[in-house]
């Protein structure tokens, strides 16, 4: 605020005075190192008092048994709530379950994004209109679609009905959501579904940069149709292909909506995530110091799980 | 120029003179003389039921606000699964109202963080007022040997059977006992009707069947576990329910299968012979199956007798509030006939007795509900209530699949509830 002051007063007469003394210089060079800071400052503030603060706020939380009434104490426990998590035989079930929706969701999303990028790249009169709805499933409520596969995946829905009745590959009567395992294959065919369409997205924006001479120069040197990709297409759009990996695998860690609202985290449990767990406790539980330790246990994963990826890839893409 | 400085000054001065006065006479309002509006929270409207709503705030209000002149009530509706995180994130932000009609769940968790007022030696008349509910109710409102709220409505659980499918089982009447249960299930096998279904593990779901085998989940000031839940008795209720569940009498709805046929459903649709549930079902069939006749009879007994869940909502007085004296006035009046038979005719019931017969006049069907009540039981009046949910979850879905048997779940579960018993002081 001083700052501000101080240069609101001296700006006017700065151009009015060209040979202005050594000392006056030299505070107005200091201002000038200054000016770069003062531009991001709106930007830094929001970002500090809605991203920052919070993280802060969580961390400080995990290290008591947080009171939630406002003005109350709270003791403080040190690392008791760390120590707990790594003995609660549930977060490492629910960590888990996160990890295996991560691995059954991840590479489907990749390859089938690609393959239907690679499928809307050639000049056809329906393309935007199969863009669109292959987006469309992106841009729709999580809410929404969870209840819509819920009730796909119910004894008497959709699913059983074309496996049983139509194909005859099951009797028809398998209960999805009711085991850990066939009920995770649920939630992971919603989550395919709905995230195939972004990974197209950005794999098609990628696939226009990649130059046609090269291409074509393959063609004419022999190479295949596979070759070509191999060689020719996947190194160009590596970048992109980096980037979906990276926010695909924080995505998987992430899952929540579906979770809840598809199995509620059951069958006693069974197909609870880490974020359903986290929020059982803080909400449902009042909590919110353990709670407050998951959220910053899966931020270290996350982060620690990204900056992995980012050097492996990268030292792979330069080699 | 200088004119019109000075005019901008003066009008400046005149705003932050009025904007001050308007911010200072807020405090004012807590003084005696004043009027006094108190904000309560509630979730009467849930599920866009408008008839519960209209009859508070067109009728039951304003009969308060006319009997206590300078009061004025302002109700404000939530949504039954929004109630509890409002609440949590108001009293992190010191934002809370003064009133709130609170699920019985919920008050002993909120009382041990300090957000419920202690009403008994407190509240004037307290002592009378909570010797008239049904013992049952009063339960739910304490914690620690301290009242922090009244029971305002109550409803608990009775079977409730289709006719048709019990016609199939060859049974003229519900099934009256554990036995008959049994029975009526092996009729049923190969009929696809179910004998029984319930969509869970929960206190509000098992707790019946183990008190009507005669068992418990702890003693009597709930401060053991191990010896009540993996009793014999405890055992006998669970077993039954694992036995059908075996014979396939019983739907994997119970152990969490979100995808199987919901009671409201499987039941007036024949898919189900019987249920446990509560009062409000009767609404909601007459608008979805208006051909449903619902068969209404108490809990089977077993070796305990036939004993219910309690369920329902409590009035409860927020420590935030600045018009306690006026606070307590409504509450007070809550316990009323008019507040009490008021709300009966929506389908709110009583949870004072002495109103039974007055509200059976009003709608027979209560009458079954009104009678499990007299012996229907609480739940842990504990805060880490939903923290035992979910340990009798965990722990009888491997009894019902088969992995562990009922003695061994109900063991390990009683350990774990020790625990938080331990820890709830």
């Amino acid at each position: 605020m001083v700052v501000l002051n101080e240069r609101r007063g001296a700006a006017p007469a700065a151009p009015r005075r060209p040979a202005a003394s050594p000392d006056r210089r030299r505070s107005r060079r200091r201002r000038g190192w200054l000016t770069p800071y003062l531009f991001m400052l709106p930007g830094v503030a929001l970002f500090g008092v809605f991203i920052l603060f919070p993280i802060v706020q969580a961390l400080q939380m995990s290290l008591y048994d947080w009171n939630i009434l406002r003005g109350a104490a709270s003791d403080f426990i040190g690392l008791d709530n760390y120590v707990r998590a790594f003995t609660d035989d549930r977060f490492w079930l629910s960590l888990s379950n996160s990890g295996i929706y991560m691995v059954l969701t991840v590479p489907p999303q990749i390859v089938l994004g690609l393959a239907v990028a690679m499928l809307l790249r050639s000049k056809a009169p329906a393309q935007p209109l199969f863009r669109v709805l292959f987006y469309l499933p992106v841009v729709t409520s999580w809410v929404v679609v969870s209840l819509l596969f819920k009730y796909l995946f119910a004894d008497q829905g959709l699913v059983n009905f074309a496996l049983g009745d139509v194909l005859h590959i099951t009797a028809g009567d398998t209960s999805w959501l009711s085991g850990r395992w066939t009920g995770l294959l649920a939630i992971c065919a919603l989550g395919v579904w709905k995230g195939v369409g972004w990974s197209m997205m950005i794999f098609l924006a990628a696939l226009q940069g990649v130059p046609q001479s090269l291409e074509e120069a393959a063609s004419m040197d022999g190479a295949n149709w596979w070759q070509r990709f191999r060689v020719v297409t996947l190194p160009a759009i590596w970048p992109a292909m980096l980037f979906v990996i990276v926010m695909l695998v924080i995505g998987g860690f992430n899952v929540f909506t579906s979770v809840l609202l598809m199995t509620a985290g059951g069958p006693g449990g069974q197909t609870e995530v880490l974020l359903t767990y986290m929020y059982q406790q803080a909400f449902s539980n009042l909590d919110f110091g353990y709670g407050s330790a998951l959220a910053v246990i899966l931020t270290v994963i996350v982060f620690i799980i990204s900056a992995v990826q980012l050097r492996v890839f990268r030292d792979r893409g330069e080699s | 120029m200088r004119h019109s400085r000075f005019a901008l000054a003066g009008a400046l001065t005149v705003a932050g003179a009025l904007i001050l006065s308007g911010c200072s006479s807020s405090p004012s309002a807590g003084t005696t003389d004043a009027p006094v509006t108190l904000t309560f929270w509630g979730t009467y409207g849930n599920g866009g039921n408008s008839a519960q709503t209209t009859v508070l705030e067109n009728e039951l209000i304003p009969a308060f606000e006319k009997a206590n002149p300078g009061i004025t009530v302002d109700y404000v509706d939530m949504p039954y699964d929004g109630l509890k995180q409002k609440l949590t994130t108001s009293a992190a932000g010191g934002e809370l109202p003064d009133l709130v009609r609170s699920d019985i769940g919920w008050v002993a968790q909120f009382a041990q963080l300090g957000v419920f007022k202690q009403l008994d030696g407190t509240m004037p008349g307290f002592e009378d007022l909570s010797k008239a509910v049904y013992p049952g109710t009063l339960v739910t409102t304490s914690w620690n040997g301290h009242y922090y709220g009244l029971p305002l409505d109550t409803n608990t659980r009775v079977l409730i059977s289709n006719q048709k499918a019990l016609s199939a089982a060859g049974m003229t009447a519900p099934p009256a006992t554990f036995d008959e249960m049994r029975a009526m299930a092996s009729k049923l096998s190969g009929t696809g009707v179910s004998a029984f279904a319930d969509s869970g593990l929960n206190a509000w779901n098992v707790m019946p069947w183990i008190w009507s085998a005669g068992g418990d989940i702890t003693n009597a000031d709930f401060t053991k576990s191990t010896g009540y839940l993996d009793s014999d008795k405890s055992v006998a209720g669970i077993q039954l329910l694992v036995d059908l569940y075996k014979e396939g009498a019983i739907p994997n709805l119970i152990t969490g299968n979100t995808g199987a046929t919901s009671t409201s459903d499987g039941l007036p649709s024949g898919s189900y012979a019987t249920v446990l549930d509560g009062p409000w079902m009767k609404a909601i069939w007459q608008g979805q199956y208006p051909d449903f006749a619902p068969v209404y009879s108490p809990v089977p007994a077993g070796a305990g007798g036939s004993i219910s869940v309690v369920g329902g909502e409590s009035i409860v007085v927020s420590e935030a509030t600045q018009h306690a004296d006026a606070a307590y006035k409504f509450v007070e009046f809550t316990q009323s006939e008019d507040y009490q038979l008021g709300m009966a005719g929506t389908g709110q019931m009583t949870v004072k007795p002495e109103f039974a017969d007055k509200q059976a006049a009003i709608d027979p069907s209560f009458k079954t509900f009104s009678t499990q009540l007299e012996t229907a039981r609480a739940r842990l009046p504990i805060p880490q209530a939903s923290q035992v949910d979910t340990i009798l979850n965990t722990e009888l879905v491997p009894a019902f699949t088969g992995s562990v048997t009922v003695k061994d779940a109900l063991t390990s579960a009683a350990k774990q509830i020790d625990v938080l018993l331990a820890a709830k002081k």
